[in-house]
């Protein structure tokens, strides 16, 4: 992991529903090439953001999602040719994409095909639904997103998971899903949001969707949270915090509890980015303690701004 | 004879018929299973609504009856033209009676010499009688038995989890293995075909039913008794049946036998199928005849054979019913006295309610509900948790396989009304999503001997997690409590909002409790029965004062 503490602030402005590509825009991208890739990058949106309409949210999701991966050197870094990739959207609830209580359907697309793009032969995703399945993926705007991407949507079957060894201080077995552990990548691509007993579901809590029967999980979070994390080996997260649920979480429902943040954050040290997903709650991450015990145990640093962090403002 | 007409080899057109018609009312059924969009195809009531013992039943229970199932009055008027033709071509159940009774006949076992017609076949009739006196005082019961209802019922909560159970063990066990040489792997068939049959037939993973092997040992007697005399249900015991057998009494289609020409051979007793004709070639009762044609076929005199008629001719001839008035009037007087048992319990009477009878959202108050509920199954199968159940005693006698929840085994999905978009009576009334969701089925409550942060002072709160009120019906409170070691530490306690929660019971479907669940829902506080709410509404909630004005 970089250790040196180097923060860049990159600037550029893009032309938002502009097909022809001005000055700015082309002086970004060569900057970020030029660049040594970041380990965490927070794209925001730094344009109009009142009044937007649906599309374009979908637009800003899109470019915010694109530039937070480049920031990072863009999938290929992760992403061998011909490989096959799971990506691990938060698909738990059977609510709207505007309720924030599942990843955002156009960030979850775009990851889908940036994963093409960068040499992928099958992207899956897929999530183990809180709701019926079927509906939760179709009601989020996940399946049809992701299927329009190129992806395939795999359903997790409640009769195939396997019981598999996760060796942690906590917990010795779980019941995983073995289609995703067979993948040669995971990227995990949860939403910010509030949750009640933790304070926070961001990334980590995440994983837990890839695991059969987690309700036990609930009496020792942090402890579990770590093993299960370990286990996965995260390479990439992209955080999706273009609309957040800051309360009544994690399921919400209530259009009040959401909050328009246009942002979306990609790296490798997936404590950092729940951090920062922490302070987007309007959290100290210190309080979380999730959080905390990842930190610990060495899965990442709660100091995000000590990371090669790349900031970028998109407009 | 002028008017004659022989229906070319019935023989071969009737059984095609029939199959044609199992498999329209098998696929039907097959249809009405939760989906990706807003609801299963409308027509998966069909069957139901064409059903004229239901029309019967519901406007004498209920007085009242969805507008659709006025088609039914088209199946009367057939029966009124050509006989019991839905018995003999159309009821699905009537087909498996005739293929069980056909695997008898190839076993050597079969039950053709006794087949004329037996007073005992006016059973049938004296029960219509006591079920129709039950239902003009409210009780509905008769449908239970209905022969749509009851193949409905055995198919969803019986046949279909049983081939679930076996193709989803099955499929996993294979899925484990994974045998095969090389790259040539068993489970590249196995699983593109448990997939398509789990995202297109089943649809619910692992659903099964409570009690489902007692309602498949009932069809199963039922089916069994084709050994004993062919098409027993239908001859002695189907109301549905017994129905259409007094609206045909003088059909327009009738049996016509020239006398000179049968020499009483008994041919045509030996495929009779409903035994409707008390000797060989004489006293034909329409009453009791499936039109399965298959004495004309039979007659090697060609003396036999079924011709139109006006309804006041009085030739071809036709015999009557033969019930006696005593009987009627005896069975008329039972059937009330049986309702009157029936009703005459706490729970029947409103005194009590029973605490895991929790109905579905949009099912009327209970009395109006049992009004119009045929215990079909529709419902259940349809639900996308599977957690809808065919009560046993929960809610008495008259309301045996009628649903309920049961939170345990699945939860009332928040953002789904399919149950009521399903019922053909609207026992379930059908609500939009809004309007569902308002709709109160029962009240949660913690069993805080052990919920986890009471009895053993650990977090845990996945029925907080789970709860869909957008405000959230379940909240915690931070408390300080005392571990082992004498240490302090905060816990969060869930508790109930009882002004929120509506009872969709997913707090209990997901407690980690898998036997007896720490949060419980029981049928308080249900909408659809006032006299079962005993938590006064908060203030702001109600628009009305304590005195409902």
């Amino acid at each position: 992991m970089s250790k040196h503490t180097r923060r860049e602030f990159l600037v550029g402005s893009l032309a938002a529903g502009v097909s022809a590509a001005g000055a700015g825009p082309l002086l970004a991208q060569q900057a970020a090439a030029a660049a040594k890739p970041a380990d965490m990058t927070i794209a925001k949106w730094s344009g109009v953001s009142e009044n937007l309409s649906k599309d374009q949210i979908k637009q800003i999701a899109i470019k915010l999602t694109e530039q937070a991966i480049k920031g990072l050197g863009g999938l290929g870094r992760f992403v061998g040719k011909g490989d096959v990739v799971w990506v691990k959207p938060n698909i738990a609830w059977d609510c709207a994409p505007e309720l924030a209580a599942n990843t955002n359907p156009d960030v979850v697309a775009t990851v889908v095909r940036l994963c093409f793009e960068a040499g992928a032969k099958t992207v899956k995703v897929g999530d183990n639904t809180c709701n019926v399945a079927a509906k939760t993926y179709k009601t989020t705007g996940i399946a049809d997103a992701a299927t329009a991407a190129g992806a395939k949507i795999v359903y997790v079957d409640t009769n195939r998971f396997r019981k598999t060894a996760l060796k942690g201080e906590r917990i010795k077995s779980l019941l995983l899903y073995p289609e995703i552990l067979e993948t040669d990548l995971v990227i995990n691509v949860p939403v910010v949001k509030h949750h009640g007993l933790p304070g926070a579901t961001l990334c980590m809590k995440n994983y837990m969707g890839v695991m059969d029967d987690r309700r036990p999980f609930h009496q020792a979070l942090p402890d579990c949270l770590a093993d299960l994390t370990r286990f996965m080996k995260p390479q990439i997260c992209v955080m999706d915090a273009m609309r957040i649920l800051t309360a009544h979480g994690p399921r919400g429902g209530n259009p009040r509890d959401v909050q328009l943040k246009t942002t979306v954050a990609a790296g490798t040290d997936i404590v950092a980015l729940d951090a920062l997903g922490a302070e987007l709650l309007g959290k100290k991450p210190a309080d979380i303690k999730t959080i905390v015990k990842g930190a610990e145990v060495g899965l990442g640093t709660m100091d995000y701004r000590s990371l090669a962090l790349r900031e970028i403002k998109v407009a | 004879m002028s008017g004659r007409r022989r229906i070319w080899s019935a023989k071969r057109l009737r059984p095609a018929v029939q199959i044609v018609f199992l498999l329209a009312f098998l696929g039907l059924l097959l249809c009405a299973r939760p989906g990706a969009g807003s609801g299963p195809n409308p027509a998966v009531k069909l069957f139901f609504f064409f059903d004229p013992l239901i029309l019967l039943a519901t406007a004498l229970a209920a007085r009242s009856v969805p507008a659709a199932m006025l088609l039914a009055l088209v199946v009367i008027a057939m029966t009124l033209v050509a006989g019991r033709v839905f018995c003999g071509w159309i009821c699905p159940l009537g087909t498996l009676h005739d293929f069980v009774g056909w695997m008898f006949d190839r076993g050597g076992r079969g039950a053709k010499l006794r087949n004329l017609w037996s007073p005992w076949q006016r059973t049938k009739y004296y029960l219509l009688i006591a079920f129709a006196v039950m239902a003009l005082f409210g009780g509905h019961w008769v449908c239970t038995f209905d022969p749509l209802v009851f193949l409905s019922r055995t198919v969803t909560t019986a046949g279909l989890p049983a081939g679930q159970w076996a193709v989803e063990e099955g499929s996993t066990a294979i899925y484990h293995a994974d045998p095969g040489v090389g790259p040539a792997r068993l489970t590249l068939v196995t699983e593109p075909v448990y997939r398509f049959l789990r995202d297109n037939v089943f649809v619910v993973p692992r659903q099964a039913f409570l009690g489902g092997g007692l309602i498949a040992l009932l069809m199963l007697a039922v089916l069994l008794l084709n050994g004993f005399r062919r098409r027993f249900w239908c001859r002695y015991l189907c109301p549905l049946g017994a129905l259409l057998g007094l609206v045909a009494r003088r059909p327009l289609l009738r049996r016509n036998v020239k006398q000179q020409d049968c020499n009483q051979c008994g041919l045509c007793v030996l495929g009779c199928r409903g035994a409707a004709a008390e000797g060989p070639g004489e006293r034909w009762k329409p009453s009791e005849c499936f039109v399965c044609l298959n004495c004309t076929d039979s007659c090697t005199r060609r003396a036999m054979s079924f011709r139109w008629t006006w309804p006041w001719r009085r030739e071809p001839a036709v015999a009557p019913l033969g019930m006696s008035r005593r009987a009627a009037l005896g069975a008329a007087v039972g059937g009330a006295a049986t309702l009157a048992l029936m009703r005459s319990n706490p729970q029947a009477r409103g005194a009590a309610f029973h605490p895991r009878l929790i109905r579905p959202p949009g099912a009327r108050a209970e009395r109006d509900f049992l009004a119009r509920c045929t215990a079909c199954g529709l419902c259940m199968k349809v639900c996308p948790t599977g957690g809808l159940q065919p009560a046993v005693a929960e809610a008495g006698c008259e309301g045996l396989w009628t649903p309920r929840l049961v939170p345990r085994i699945g939860y009332c999905e928040y953002e789904c009304n399919l149950c009521g978009q399903v019922c053909p009576t609207e026992a379930i009334e059908p609500l939009s999503i809004e309007a569902k969701q308002q709709v109160k089925i029962g009240l949660a409550c913690f069993d805080t001997t052990r919920c986890i942060p009471y009895a053993y002072g650990r977090d845990c709160m996945v029925c907080e997690e789970h709860c869909p009120i957008p405000d959230k019906a379940i909240y915690f409170v931070e408390v300080p409590v005392c571990t082992r070691d004498g240490e302090e530490k905060i816990v969060k306690q869930p508790h109930v909002d009882p002004d929120l929660c509506i009872g969709c019971g997913i707090c209990e479907s997901v407690c980690p409790y898998k036997d007896r669940p720490a949060i419980r829902v029981s049928s308080a506080n249900e909408t659809r029965n006032p006299a079962n709410q005993p938590i006064l509404p908060a203030a702001e909630e109600s628009g009305e004062d304590y005195y409902g004005e």
